[in-house]
């Protein structure tokens, strides 16, 4: 285990801080594209405070954990861009204001 | 102040920055990039914290692999993506945001200052702890069997996630 010379908290600051620009970020833009980004901000901000709490409490799960999240992450990136595409191609236009039906 | 406060201190500053990079470019090449880079620094926060394979592999996935996916999209659909923040429809929406931006992490600050820590109890007990697996096992080694001791089927359900993504892909990518 690494020396600790620093307190939990400031990871999890860190963390929060992290969190709260990535739900900002979902917030103010309008380009879906930069909103996913914003979403795999938060994703990696939560990852964080999971190894750092791992790390401090000195237990592998947090890391399965991060691993598990790493998966669920690549899997949505794939389907969302795919969605992003496909409404791109139909409706030559990607703001997320004038996304406003189902059907294609 | 000893080298790891001052290289969290400088890796808290840069990651802090390149993720505020990440919302205000204006093009979304920019912040992809941006984003590669708040990934990179997050990998440096997981090898000072011990995590050497989830350090390695948020590099080689995230950086890597589903970057190059985001990428190759912003490119493709980068002629339309610029011109789209400018007719905004809300324009106090902005500051609403920042506004409750500020709040989230007042009140995410004000739980960890207040709430309980976990600094100096609660560890794992007996032959859980994850230092002793790692100086007689190695790194990897520990990494492995508590994935398939503790998480052998979470592991295993993932493949499923996997497929089911796949498909929905390639559904959705095929021309109708």
């Amino acid at each position: 285990m690494p020396a600790h010379d620093l307190p939990l908290s400031a990871y999890l600051i860190v963390s929060a801080t992290l969190f709260t620009i990535g739900v900002t970020g979902v917030l103010v833009r309008r380009n879906p594209l930069i909103i996913f980004m914003s979403i795999e901000l938060m994703l990696n901000a939560v990852n964080l405070s999971f190894v750092a709490i791992s790390s401090f409490l000195d237990s592998a799960d947090g890391q399965m954990f991060v691993f598990l999240v790493l998966t669920v992450a690549a899997a949505e990136v794939v389907v969302g861009l795919a969605i992003i595409v496909s409404i791109f191609r139909t409706r030559r236009n990607i703001d997320v204001d004038e996304m406003n039906v189902l059907r294609g | 102040m000893t080298v790891i406060q001052l290289s969290f201190f400088v890796l808290a500053v840069a990651s802090v920055a390149s993720a505020l990079g990440v919302i205000l470019f204006k093009n979304a090449v920019n912040s992809a990039l941006s984003l590669i880079l708040t990934l990179i620094f997050l990998a440096l926060f997981y090898l000072q914290l011990g995590a050497m394979f989830i350090a390695i592999v948020q590099i080689l996935i995230y950086a890597g692999a589903i970057m190059v996916l985001f990428l190759f999209v912003v490119t493709m659909l980068a002629s339309e993506a610029d011109d789209t923040e400018l007719h905004d429809r809300i324009p106090w929406q902005r500051w609403i945001a920042a506004i409750l931006g500020l709040v989230l992490v007042g009140a995410l600050s004000y739980l960890l200052f207040t709430g309980t820590t976990i600094d100096n109890g609660a560890k794992a007990t007996g032959g859980n702890q994850l230092s002793q697996v790692v100086n007689s096992q190695g790194n990897i080694q520990a990494f492995g069997l508590a994935l398939f001791y503790g998480f052998a089927f979470p592991f295993e359900v993932t493949s499923l996630l996997i497929i089911v993504a796949i498909l929905g892909a390639m559904v959705l990518g095929r021309r109708a």
